[in-house]
């Protein structure tokens, strides 16, 4: 029993590279940013679809305070607690104001099944999890986790260097699983919430690589989507009071 | 070793005696605790004892026509049950001689073999009740052994090796463990695996009359007597089994024995109890907030279970999980 005890500690006290408590828990925020998405192919109901938006936006925004604290930008903050008026609270309002007009609170229903459009994208974003990985753009390998190189030593205010690696990946998993989104459901609420949603994976992905950026450009982002709000208010309007159906199913012609 | 210890075989039998002592305990306890849920004095905690204990005085009756299968499958199902608590860390934090018999994935293995065999005897008996159960199980099982499988890439990726201590001791080691992506998504999906094993509620009813929704329930509806008594003390004891994996192995692995004194493992009999009640209270509190999908939905909470467990194996898979 000494033998296999010892044989198992020398597994338990050399585990491959964990990565740090600020890694981690913005690895899990990351995660979680995913998951909301692919929340939003289960969920029927529109006004739960905003809802399910309004989480997600809140878990960007509690990223930006992690990444504000951890490597000590305390414009995160700032940009953090706009994010949160903006895409938690304003967006979610018009986005209700709007379907108001509508009588509709049922998406319509997407071209493949439930379970069919989790597998197919989970086979989209593993697409993009990988190309990230390939692309070697991160500046700390796998595996070299816990080395804190040099030129970061500073702006990591001492937490060790974060591979951005994964969160980066899961970024772009949760803009391509967006696309996806937007590609399946055939309602013009869905197809809207899709591109915000991929304006969070935009900004998650700003956040973990880019956090010393500007907070000008990221409230510039976060314009362009107020813009991208009040486009696909009218559009909604416009298209419902045309056809009066949110469905885009009858979009079949093309007109000059 | 100290004076006083108790020998490491006593404590492997005591993992096994524990798991299925206590089994239909932690059931009592949830059944306890959903009838107060919802407003009702509910049966006593020792009702599935009394349960037992009836069931074993009865006659044991066999369909016209069913084969010595369908009797010897309990006996099997139970004799499975009783041998994964030899390779799980049931009582203490170092392995065990036996538990080194079967990794985690050789646990599965185990307990999909009692399931296996549940069904077939199902089969045996030609009624369309039992018959639609193992079928149905087997359907949804398609979907949700890959998670379990998913599940042990994510440990094995953690931690070097597949077996359950290692995981354990891994989470033990830091608060970084914890809060890895990996482990959470990994834990998630094992107790949604756990909900869809032990047929709860947003799968199926777990107590209650015939209906059609019926997966695990349906199986053992020819059964009567000690062998009926046998399989439900059986699906009481994987309940407990998947239980412990969930707890000792990746949620809440303190608590168990360091030692082999006398009482630590007491205490850790005791922690045990307490964590697997923790549990069935969590568990109680699911069964009532839900409604039970529709069979056609199951695949979508399975599909859930599995999207869980991929994305946990790919944030690993950068390193950064």
């Amino acid at each position: 029993m000494a033998i296999a005890w010892t044989g198992l500690a020398a597994h338990v006290t050399a585990p491959p590279a964990v990565p740090s408590v600020f890694g981690g828990s913005a690895n899990v925020i990351a995660v979680l940013v995913l998951l909301l998405e692919f929340g939003m192919f289960r969920q029927a109901l529109l006004r739960d679809q905003i809802r399910l938006y309004a989480a997600q936006s809140a878990a960007v925004s509690v990223l930006a305070v992690i990444v504000a604290a951890a490597k000590n930008v305390p414009e995160l903050y700032v940009l953090a607690a706009l994010s949160a008026a903006l895409k938690v609270v304003i967006v979610p309002l018009v986005m209700r104001r709007v379907l108001r007009g509508a009588d509709e609170e049922i998406a319509g229903s997407g071209t493949l099944g439930v379970a069919t459009t989790v597998l197919l994208a989970i086979a989209v974003g593993a697409f993009g999890f990988f190309t990230v990985g390939t692309l070697g753009i991160a500046d700390v390998a796998p595996g070299t986790a816990q080395v804190a190189r040099p030129h970061h030593a500073g702006s990591f205010d001492g937490t060790g260097a974060a591979p951005p690696e994964t969160a980066l990946g899961l970024a772009m998993a949760v803009v391509l699983v967006a696309f996806v989104l937007m590609i399946v459901r055939r309602d013009v609420v869905s197809q809207a919430i899709g591109f915000f949603t991929l304006e969070n994976g935009v900004s998650l992905a700003a956040l973990v690589i880019a956090a010393h950026m500007p907070l000008i450009l990221e409230v510039a982002f976060l314009f362009d989507l107020l813009v991208a709000v009040v486009v696909f208010g009218v559009l909604i309007r416009v298209h419902h009071g045309r056809g009066q159906s949110l469905s885009t199913a009858e979009l079949t012609r093309l007109r000059g | 070793m100290a004076s006083g210890a108790l020998p490491i075989p006593v404590i492997q039998e005591l993992q096994v005696v524990t798991v299925a002592a206590a089994a239909p305990g932690v059931s009592g306890v949830i059944a306890k605790v959903e009838a107060r849920l919802q407003g009702r004095r509910g049966p006593r905690i020792l009702q599935p004892y009394y349960d037992l204990a009836k069931l074993c005085r009865k006659e044991a009756l066999a369909p016209e026509g069913a084969s010595w299968f369908f009797l010897a499958a309990p006996l099997v199902a139970v004799t499975c049950y009783l041998t994964v608590p030899l390779l799980i860390p049931v009582l203490t934090s170092y392995p065990l001689p036996l538990g080194y018999m079967g990794d985690i994935l050789g646990g599965g293995f185990i307990l999909a073999l009692a399931s296996f065999v549940v069904a077939v005897a199902a089969l045996e008996t030609g009624s369309p009740y039992a018959q639609m159960g193992s079928s149905r199980a087997k359907t949804f099982g398609a979907i949700a052994e890959p998670v379990v499988l998913f599940v042990v890439f994510t440990v094995a990726l953690v931690t070097g090796t597949d077996l359950p201590y290692a995981l354990a001791a891994t989470v033990r080691s830091s608060a970084g463990q914890i809060v890895r992506p990996a482990h959470l998504l990994a834990s998630a999906a094992l107790f949604m695996v756990i909900l869809y094993e032990t047929g709860r509620i947003p799968v199926e009813t777990h107590t209650g009359t015939n209906e059609f929704g019926m997966i695990e329930e349906a199986r053992p509806f020819e059964h009567s007597g000690p062998y009926f008594a046998l399989l439900k003390w059986g699906s009481a004891m994987k309940q407990l089994i998947l239980f412990t994996i969930l707890l000792n192995v990746f949620v809440a692995p303190w608590g168990l024995a360091a030692t082999a004194r006398p009482g630590d493992v007491v205490v850790a009999i005791a922690a045990l109890a307490g964590k697997a009640i923790a549990l069935g209270v969590v568990i109680a509190v699911i069964d009532n907030s839900f409604a039970k999908l529709r069979l056609f939905k199951i695949t979508e909470f399975a599909a859930g279970a599995f999207l869980l467990a991929v994305l946990g194996v790919f944030t690993l898979y950068l390193g950064g999980g």
